[in-house]
């Protein structure tokens, strides 16, 4: 096995391994003047080279090193992860810079969090998926609790902690079900025993206990209801680039970390899981929204928003028809679809959040009053992302819409369609109570102000992924739907 | 007969030292049969027959983050004397509900399930097939753990360092 | 193979009940006429200065930290140095990049100045 062991495979991991150490020694050594060009370049170039490390090998299809999957379902992820992370980087130059001087930490943090993203997207051992999925609670704490003068950030750090060590401590109870029952840890493995007679026969007093304390984890990772409340607070008080890279590449690890286990290692628990999840999914887009509907921050409105949003991804899961072939709306494709759209829509939102903090110190839907007179760049942004979110076509959220709307009406689960799209239509009035705000409030002795360059290209790309992803909907359909085929074990 | 006796009295132990954790009114205090309840699980673990489990228990648990909690206490302030274990109206529902879980859980653990049992004794060289499967099918939790290490001690560095430095 | 734990755990038993057996043998038999000075805190000699349950320095906990780190690694080699004997050069490469992580960690606390005593 050792000998075997294909590194090439792990060229993406490797790449952003070696580039967080070369950050942390970048700002042990360097001069800080250098530091600030030179630790955001690195680490976006070292994510690029992973990019291309993964986007090399689309389409193979193998075990790597006995607990790592190298198919097309985890090079997707990790090529969503991996242009998401680097407009976080490129949002967050300035807005970090102003407020901490602990930028290479910041960095390195964010990169050794696409590691374990990377890791925990691929796992196919319990241990592996747990230990991905620490890694990256455990650098998301730190970030969320980044800069450490500002109270709201110390408060959303220790809430995210708590809840997230008890959540982690929940789902290994449930892993360890899964093994006792099982003896093993290799997700196939499990799914190959579960269907062997002697754990037949047990499975109706396991299947609950394993399915749902499993479940918790993954469900935190993705902020679902009930197990959102971490979400708000850490959404708002944590520094706004991280709350891009938290709502966005966190929660979509949640989702593929689910979609993995649930899909390879419990096929045979199919109707304890799904019926879980579509409670989950219904409970998630209701409330998310509800409470959304109430905000007067636009940061927190978001982050209620993107809660809302995480029921949506969950509809996919929920019509997964067996087994994921290779047709279209089979419901994972409308996860993976939903999850870049979702990625470069959210992002850009909080990016215009931090930008807005940046020009007025708050984002109180106050202060995006008149936001068309004094920076017009960002109220158009706004406005796409906003129309995104809420499912405009030919915009990336209405593609996402499309593919888990589908799948969910082919199942034939047709009450989860209309809460769905009541709920569609309830998250589309707070979008357009931000629109109305920025155009028809008018405000005039604001003053203007100007957006970072970092900053702009983020936005630049996201505004060309909204509409790329919107309208070249056929071509990532064709990538979601050979990705959600190509997870091994199928 | 007597290995039973034994495991009754250490899950006594256990149990014991982990109820008051949680009641003590001191927090130190609570913290200190921490300890007590993390060395009762290494003896369980002895009794299993997993000794290198009971050795990476007193190691880990009972030597370093036992210490890492004690001092973690003596340097929040006001945290040292009297009263200091937080409680609150809801102290009552969350120990019932959670006597109830455990209760179910217990139940459908011991009871209602048939759990599969290899009937092999433990291979004598349980902590070599360890140390090969650290380096062969586990290669990349092992690594993954020691990037989780670095980033541990790094964020802490970051959020406990004092004002100044 | 329990049979050698027995021994420790007999040990164990001794240890925690001698310090409990010889405070009750010596409230027994010793006489007992309290007096204010006698029941007084005792330091060296000198009567205590300010409050016993002082706040600590959180340099202690990242010193801690900094051990914790450490141990967990001692409890990963253990094994790995068991197993050494049978195990090819790839094995080596793999323990060198781990110890090789935790010492990137070591450089940085000791480059922040976090092993300095203030």
């Amino acid at each position: 096995m050792l000998n075997t062991l294909n590194v090439v495979r792990l060229l993406p991991e490797l790449i952003l391994l070696v580039t967080a150490l070369v950050v942390i020694f970048v700002d042990l050594y360097a001069r800080r003047r250098t530091a600030l060009w030179l630790l955001p370049g690195v680490s976006i170039a070292g994510l690029v080279l992973a990019f291309v490390a993964a986007f090399a090998q689309w389409g193979a299809q193998e075990v790597v090193a006995g607990t790592l999957a190298a198919d097309s379902f985890a090079f997707y992820f990790k090529l969503v992860a991996a242009v998401t992370v680097v407009l976080v980087i490129l949002a967050s130059v300035r807005y970090m810079r102003e407020r901490t001087r602990f930028l290479g930490e910041f960095y390195a943090f964010l990169l050794v969090a696409t590691l374990a993203v990377f890791v925990a997207v691929s796992a196919t051992d319990l241990i592996t998926v747990y230990l991905g999925l620490e890694t990256l609670s455990i650098v998301s704490y730190v970030l969320t609790g980044f800069l450490r003068d500002d109270k709201r950030s110390n408060e959303a750090a220790i809430k995210y902690f708590l809840y997230g060590a008890v959540a982690s401590a929940i789902m290994l109870y449930g892993f360890s079900l899964l093994y006792g029952l099982t003896g093993t840890t290799d997700l196939a493995e499990i799914a190959r025993r579960l269907q062997a007679g002697d754990v037949l026969a047990n499975l109706e007093w396991v299947a609950w206990p394993a399915v749902i304390l499993a479940a918790v984890g993954f469900a935190f990772k993705a902020s679902l209801v009930p197990f959102h409340q971490w979400a708000p607070d850490a959404y708002e008080g944590a520094p706004t680039p991280v709350t891009m890279f938290l709502s966005t590449v966190s929660k979509a690890t949640g989702f593929a970390v689910m979609a993995r286990v649930f899909l390879t290692a419990m096929p045979s628990l199919g109707e304890y899981w799904m019926a879980l999840l579509y409670g989950l999914a219904i409970l998630t887009m209701t409330v998310g929204n509800l409470i959304a509907l109430r905000q007067t921050s636009v940061k927190r409105m978001l982050a209620y928003s993107s809660i809302a949003h995480a029921g949506f991804i969950l509809m996919g899961l929920v019509a997964v028809t067996a087994p994921a072939g290779g047709h279209p709306f089979n419901g994972l494709d409308g996860v993976l679809m939903y999850v870049v759209a979702y990625a470069f829509t959210n992002a850009g939102a909080f990016a215009v959040v931090a930008a807005v903090e940046d020009g007025t110190g708050d984002a109180t839907l106050d202060n995006f009053a008149g936001l068309i007179a004094r920076a017009p760049f960002l109220a158009a942004a706004m406005l796409i992302f906003l129309l995104s979110l809420a499912g405009v076509p030919p915009l990336a959220g209405f593609a996402a819409k499309l593919f888990v709307f589908a799948p969910v009406v082919r199942q034939e689960y047709y009450a989860l369609a209309v809460v769905a799209l009541v709920n569609a239509v309830v998250a589309a009035g707070y979008y357009l109570k931000v629109v109305k705000q920025m155009f028809f409030v008018e405000v005039p002795e604001r003053p203007a102000f100007a957006v970072a360059r970092g900053m702009r290209w983020a936005l630049w790309l996201m505004i060309i992924g909204v509409f790329g992803v919107g309208i070249f909907m056929n071509w990532f359909a064709f990538m979601s739907v050979r990705s959600a085929a190509g997870m091994l074990g199928l | 007969m007597i290995l039973k006796v034994v495991f009754l009295l250490v899950s006594l132990f256990t149990v014991g030292s982990a109820l008051m954790v949680v009641t003590h009114k001191n927090l130190f205090s609570s913290a200190l049969f921490l300890v007590a309840s993390f060395f009762g699980v290494a003896a369980l673990y002895v009794l299993l027959e997993a000794e290198f489990l009971a050795v990476a228990q007193v190691l880990i648990y009972v030597g370093a983050i036992a210490t890492l909690i004690i001092f973690a206490i003596m340097l929040t302030r006001g945290m040292m004397s009297g009263r200091t274990s937080p409680r609150n109206d809801q102290a009552a529902w969350a120990g019932l509900a959670s006597v109830v879980l455990g209760l179910v859980l217990l139940y459908v653990v011991v009871f209602r399930v048939q759990w599969p049992v290899v009937e092999k004794p433990v291979p004598p060289d349980t902590i070599e097939q360890l140390g090969r499967a650290l380096v062969g099918r586990y290669v990349v939790p092992f690594e993954v753990a020691s990037v989780l290490l670095l980033a541990a001690l790094v964020g802490a560095v970051l959020i406990a360092r004092e004002k100044e430095v | 193979m329990l049979n050698t734990y027995a021994v420790i755990g007999l040990y164990a038993l001794v240890a925690l009940t001698f310090p409990f057996i010889v405070l009750l043998f010596a409230r027994l038999v010793r006489p007992s006429k309290p007096n204010p000075l006698k029941n007084s805190t005792y330091e060296c000699g000198m009567e205590t200065i300010g409050d016993t349950w002082v706040q600590f320095r959180a340099q202690y906990y990242l010193f801690a930290l900094v051990f914790v780190v450490f141990d967990v690694e001692v409890v990963f080699l253990y094994p790995w140095a068991v197993a050494y004997g049978k195990l090819g050069l790839f094995a080596l490469v793999e323990m060198a990049l781990f110890i090789g992580l935790l010492a990137v960690a070591l450089v940085y606390a000791w480059r922040k100045g976090i092993l300095e005593w203030q």
